[in-house]
């Protein structure tokens, strides 16, 4: 560890500074801490008189250098949403930071990658899936300190291209889906591996929790599987190709999209599947991409192959709350981060984040 | 008084009884003059006597009731009296003058009784014996009774008086002479009265006779009676203040009948059982009227109901009359016109002509051609009614489903395929549905991927692409390119390593076919180098530029078309196992269009100009000949059930073949405005497409049904536009998605486009 990324704040007026992180190096002690501020300071201000600083960490004064203080008091320096991972027709997938810098470029697969999923992403060593047309699933390991890549699965299998790929909430397991109708379970730690049945080429699965998986597929099903049996508990019946879902754990409802312009809610604990609850239906294209706020219970971002990616919240099923028109081309899938960042990606080869409650912002 | 004259009347009778006693010992002693004496001797006193007694008795009888019969008793004495005034005068004398004392003393025993009361009452009880014996009202001088008295004519009496002793008639009837002078001499002859029961003579007194003329008037009896005294109604129309009745309403006024609810109770009962039949209805229909018409024939009254009367015949007007107006006569012009012309060319069939005075107009010499021209027009020309159907041309129009209950068909357009350069000829799409292969005239094959719209794979094969067709075989994964006059087998491998693998195996296990087909006119060749790297793996080269390319079901054969007018080697059918090709067909049937497989039976389909052949290829031999009555057959497709054909044309038809029906299209769809260029089936929904030059996709649901009898619902559904028109060109090719109900077309704008 090397570099640590840290904000500064102040309740003194006279002495504050931008509200970005900084690159700081892990050895930095307080002294070194002040000189920063104060040449902050000073590029501001040229009548800057140099000023020592105390450094409160998490409520706690910055006595050591900064690394030995994070060890001491367990501070994790990896922000679970600080990087975000994408797949990408040109083969490869890449990490990239919040701020829209490319990290890391993750090359193996032999054909366009589908769908990426992080396994494992506090610590140091984070795990990563990406799912590809080659019909693989390849697990990496990614070293954030020193940025290093390994491959540590190839998961064969599949005898169609993988097009989705979901770990579970327990990061043991992983589910990935695919065009040669089978939906495949393996375990993160050991490989083994688990068959399921579809009966249409799986568009998008999910973990509804550790012990059921979702799936939706082109033969205009939304399945429920029990992972232990391997049996379809409940099926979901629409009437057009599903291209995506997602389940929130919130409101407990999955939202589907598909080939018919809508957005569909479910719940997912009818029996007979026949319940629709909502549609939204704003979109006029195919809905590509749909995913649930993590923090909010309402919300959810959807993106469609009419360039478009719209914020809606439920309870105002008319019309969505935003559009959020960055895209150039089809939008090919959209996410949160933690934090609240909307991430969509799309034919165009861009990545755009977006933050809700301020102006659209473009990265 | 009603007592007293009772009293009055019970005595009478035996005042008479007792003068009818005395008369007959009178008579018995039958000393006729002593009587006479006597009679007269007492005729002269009875006057004044009797009226004493008269108004005696009409004070004392001057009663309502009892006066009539009084006076009727009364009239018979006098009858009898004056009956008997001849000869025993001295009779009634006696009887009067007993009867006097009588009545007067019993007035005054009246008058004593006003002292006495009890003894009165003794009296009258007495006496109240006859009071209701209705015996008193006949008269009982004579106890013979009511009869009629002819009976007593023989006899020397005439009854029997109360004691039984016989009462004999009257010893000197009366003559007619008697009766004469009695009627000229006596003054009272008038009021006079023969009493027949007794035999005597009553004269009527003033009162009597008086009473009699009101009885013959229909008057009341009584003078003093009025008949119209004012009469007090107790019930009117007036509400009065008091009511008449006040009494409260009665209970059964308000309570419904307990003996009407029996009876009725009763009837239902007997309604029930079946005892009382309800009344039935007359039929009024049968036997009440006769109809005149029934047994008329039907077809004469039919007759007389569609009778027409004859037209009739114009009248005259200007020209014929005998004085035409000057226009109306013909010029030398006209007269030459008209002696030329045709008799049945000319406006009028006889020349006006003017004369001086009617009565130089000759006889009418046409008049009989006339008539017999008319009788020729009724008798040739029957006049008939002729019957028009109205017929509401809505009703005509075949009832078909909503589009919307036909669902699903694609709709809308949802992603363009962008990258070629060139016209796209020719697209497919994999068995999986995937990818979409497609062949454009720049030269190139691309791959695409459905749901991403993205080209996977860009192949340069050097020609402009006509056909594209993908294996389809899951289990490999081929596709056949047809370009100038090669046809390239591809292996994209885009599939299952497995599948390549087998695709691999299948196009590479050959040799000893390449042997045993020496002498082809196809040449095989495996390709090498770049184009190996492209994923070209076969060539068959044709000697002629093929135009299109169809697999059969299972992947191993492949037709290839080569339109040739002239040669009779215009389709190849090559086996890709063994490498081998073959010319099915010696003879030249014509310009063959495109071919295809049947789906499941050993058939084979080939579209020329204007049919459809259709050969067995295991009997190697003609089953069908399709006419399309269209002018050039453009595409074709099999449905895939195999019994049923659809064949786009030139000449903008779309025309559905029933092999089953008929040789003739089941039906021509004429939807589109230019010419077909594009036809398919959906391999599982009951789907059609047809692409056509105006730049339109039409949709249609095409029902197909197990039953033999019912055929195909046909509706279209969807208009499917978005391509552009480039070079007069619009839709090329139309093909359906395997699993899904979406529809891909290629275009002369060099896009795909996919309708979902």
């Amino acid at each position: 560890m090397s570099q640590l990324q840290a904000r500064f704040f102040t309740k003194d007026k006279r002495f504050v500074v931008d509200d970005v992180p900084f690159s700081i190096p892990a050895a930095s002690e307080v002294g070194d801490l002040s000189n920063v501020i104060n040449q902050l300071l000073l590029a501001k201000n040229a009548s800057h008189s140099k000023v020592d600083f105390d450094f409160l960490v998490r409520g706690q004064f910055l006595r050591s250098s900064l690394s030995f203080h994070m060890e001491t008091e367990g501070i994790s320096t990896v922000r679970p949403d600080w990087m975000i991972l994408t797949g990408s027709y040109d083969k490869t997938a890449r990490i990239w930071s919040v701020e829209g810098k490319a990290v890391m470029t993750v090359a193996g697969h032999t054909d366009v990658v589908k769908d990426v999923a992080w396994v494992k992403r506090d610590g140091l060593t984070s795990l990563l899936l990406t799912a590809s047309l080659d019909q693989t699933v390849l697990m990496w390991e990614w070293n954030s300190e020193r940025n290093k890549l390994k491959a540590r699965h190839c998961c064969r299998g599949h005898t169609g291209s993988v097009d989705t790929v979901a770990t579970d909430p327990t990061r043991s397991k992983f589910c990935s889906g695919s065009w040669d109708k089978m939906l495949k379970i393996w375990s993160a730690v050991p490989t083994d591996e688990a068959d399921e049945s579809d009966t249409s080429a799986v568009s998008s699965v999910l973990w509804c929790d550790s012990e059921e998986v979702c799936s939706a597929s082109w033969d205009h099903t939304i399945r429920v599987w029990d992972i232990e049996t391997g049996g379809t508990k409940t099926t979901l019946m629409g009437s057009k190709v599903f291209n995506c879902i997602s389940y929130s754990p919130l409101c407990r409802r999955l939202a589907s999209g598909s080939a018919d312009r809508h957005i569909r809610l479910w719940d997912p604990r009818t029996k007979d599947g026949s319940l629709v609850l909502l549609s939204l239906t704003s979109h006029t294209g195919w809905v590509t991409a749909v995913k649930w706020a993590p923090s909010h219970e309402h919300q959810l971002v959807s993106g469609s192959l009419d360039n478009l990616v719209k914020l809606w919240d439920t309870r105002s099923c008319k019309a969505p709350l935003y559009d959020l028109a960055a895209h150039e081309d089809k939008v090919f899938c959209v996410d949160w981060t933690e934090s609240g960042l909307m991430l969509s990606g799309g034919a165009d080869n861009k990545l755009y984040t977006y933050k809700y409650c301020q102006t659209d912002a473009g990265a | 008084m009603e007592e007293s004259s009772g009293n009055m009347r019970s005595s009478e009778p035996t005042a008479a009884m007792k003068k009818v006693r005395e008369k007959t010992a009178k008579k018995r002693s039958k000393e006729e003059e002593e009587e006479e004496e006597e009679q007269i001797f007492n005729f002269k006193d009875k006057p004044a006597g009797k009226e004493e007694e008269d108004e005696d008795l009409s004070d004392s009888e001057e009663s309502v009731f009892s006066g009539l019969e009084d006076s009727g008793s009364d009239s018979e004495e006098d009858e009898k009296e004056s009956d008997d005034n001849d000869d025993d005068d001295d009779d009634d004398v006696t009887a009067v003058e007993s009867k006097q004392p009588k009545q007067t003393e019993e007035e005054e025993e009246k008058e004593e009784v006003v002292g006495g009361v009890t003894e009165r009452e003794e009296e009258e009880k007495k006496e109240d014996e006859y009071e209701h014996d209705s015996s008193d009202e006949e008269d009982i001088r004579n106890t013979v009774g009511n009869i009629p008295m002819e009976w007593y004519k023989d006899f020397p009496h005439i009854g029997y008086n109360l004691d039984g002793k016989k009462i004999f008639k009257p010893i000197r009837n009366k003559d007619e002479l008697d009766d004469f002078l009695d009627k000229m001499e006596n003054p009272d002859y008038w009021r006079t009265v023969h009493d027949k029961q007794t035999g005597s003579d009553i004269v009527l007194s003033d009162e009597q006779v008086e009473l009699v003329n009101r009885l013959q008037k229909g008057q009341f009896g009584d003078v003093n009676f009025n008949e119209y005294q004012p009469s007090v109604e107790f019930f009117s129309s007036d509400v009065m203040i008091h009511p008449v009745t006040n009494r409260p309403a009665d209970k059964r006024s308000f309570i419904p009948s307990l003996i009407e609810k029996e009876k009725v109770s009763k009837l239902v009962h007997a309604i029930k059982m079946g005892w009382i039949k309800p009344r039935r209805v007359e039929d009024d229909t049968r036997g009440r009227f006769y109809d005149l018409w029934a047994g008329e024939d039907s077809s004469i009254l039919g007759r007389h109901k569609m009778h027409l009367p004859a037209p009739k015949i114009p009248l005259p007007g200007h020209q014929e009359s005998y004085n035409p107006p000057p226009e109306y006569l013909f010029t030398e012009e006209e007269l030459a016109l008209w002696e030329q012309q045709d008799a049945s060319d000319r406006k009028l069939p006889f020349v006006p002509v003017k004369f001086s005075s009617l009565r130089q107009v000759p006889a009418f010499s046409r008049f009989i051609h006339e008539r017999f021209e008319r009788c020729l027009d009724l008798y040739l020309c029957p006049r008939q009614r002729k019957m028009r159907v109205n017929v509401n041309p809505e009703d005509l129009i075949p009832k078909l489903p909503k589009p919307k209950d036909l669902q699903p068909f694609p709709t809308t357009q949802s992603l363009v395929y962008r990258g070629h350069s060139g016209l796209v000829r020719s697209i497919s799409v994999s068995p999986s549905g995937q990818w979409l292969a497609s062949g454009s005239d720049d030269g190139s094959v691309r791959f695409w991927e459905v749901c991403s719209s993205r080209c996977m794979k860009t192949v340069q094969v050097g020609g402009a692409v006509k056909s594209v067709a993908w294996n389809p075989n899951p289990s490999v994964c081929l596709l056949a390119v047809a370009l100038e006059s090669v046809v390239l087998i591809l292996s994209p491998s885009l599939a299952d390593r497995q599948v390549v693998q087998s695709s691999e195996r299948l196009l590479s296990g050959q040799p000893e076919a390449d042997t045993s087909d020496a002498a082809g006119p196809v040449i095989w060749s495996d390709t090498e180098g770049e184009e190996l790297n492209q994923g070209i793996r076969l060539k068959i080269q044709h000697p002629k530029a093929v135009h299109q390319v169809a697999w059969h079901a299972k992947g191993d054969y492949l037709a290839s078309v080569m339109p040739d007018h002239s040669s009779h080697l215009q389709v190849l059918i090559h086996q890709l196992s063994r490498r081998r090709s073959q010319n099915p067909f010696r003879k030249n049937k014509g310009l063959v269009q495109c071919v295809s497989f049947h789906p499941v039976r050993p058939y084979f389909f080939v579209a020329t100009q204007r049919s459809v052949r259709i050969y067995n290829l295991v009997k190697q031999e003609m089953t069908k000949k399709l006419q399309a009555n269209s002018k050039w057959i453009s595409s074709m497709a099999v449905h895939p059930g195999g019994d049923h054909v659809i064949c786009g044309s030139y000449d903008c038809r779309l025309s559905w073949f029933d092999l089953d029906l008929s040789t003739k299209p089941y039906k021509m769809l004429r939807h589109h405005k230019k010419a077909v260029r594009g036809a398919a089936y959906h391999r599982s929904y009951p789907l059609f497409a047809s692409a056509s030059d105006d730049g339109s996709v039409i949709v249609c649901h095409g029902t197909v049904y197990n039953d033999l009898m019912q055929n195909p619902l046909i509706v279209p559904v969807k208009v499917l536009r978005g391509h552009v028109i480039t070079h007069d060109l619009g839709v090329l090719d139309v093909t359906f998605h395997p699993t899904q109900p979406w529809v891909f077309s290629s275009g002369a704008d060099a896009t795909i486009r996919l309708f979902t």
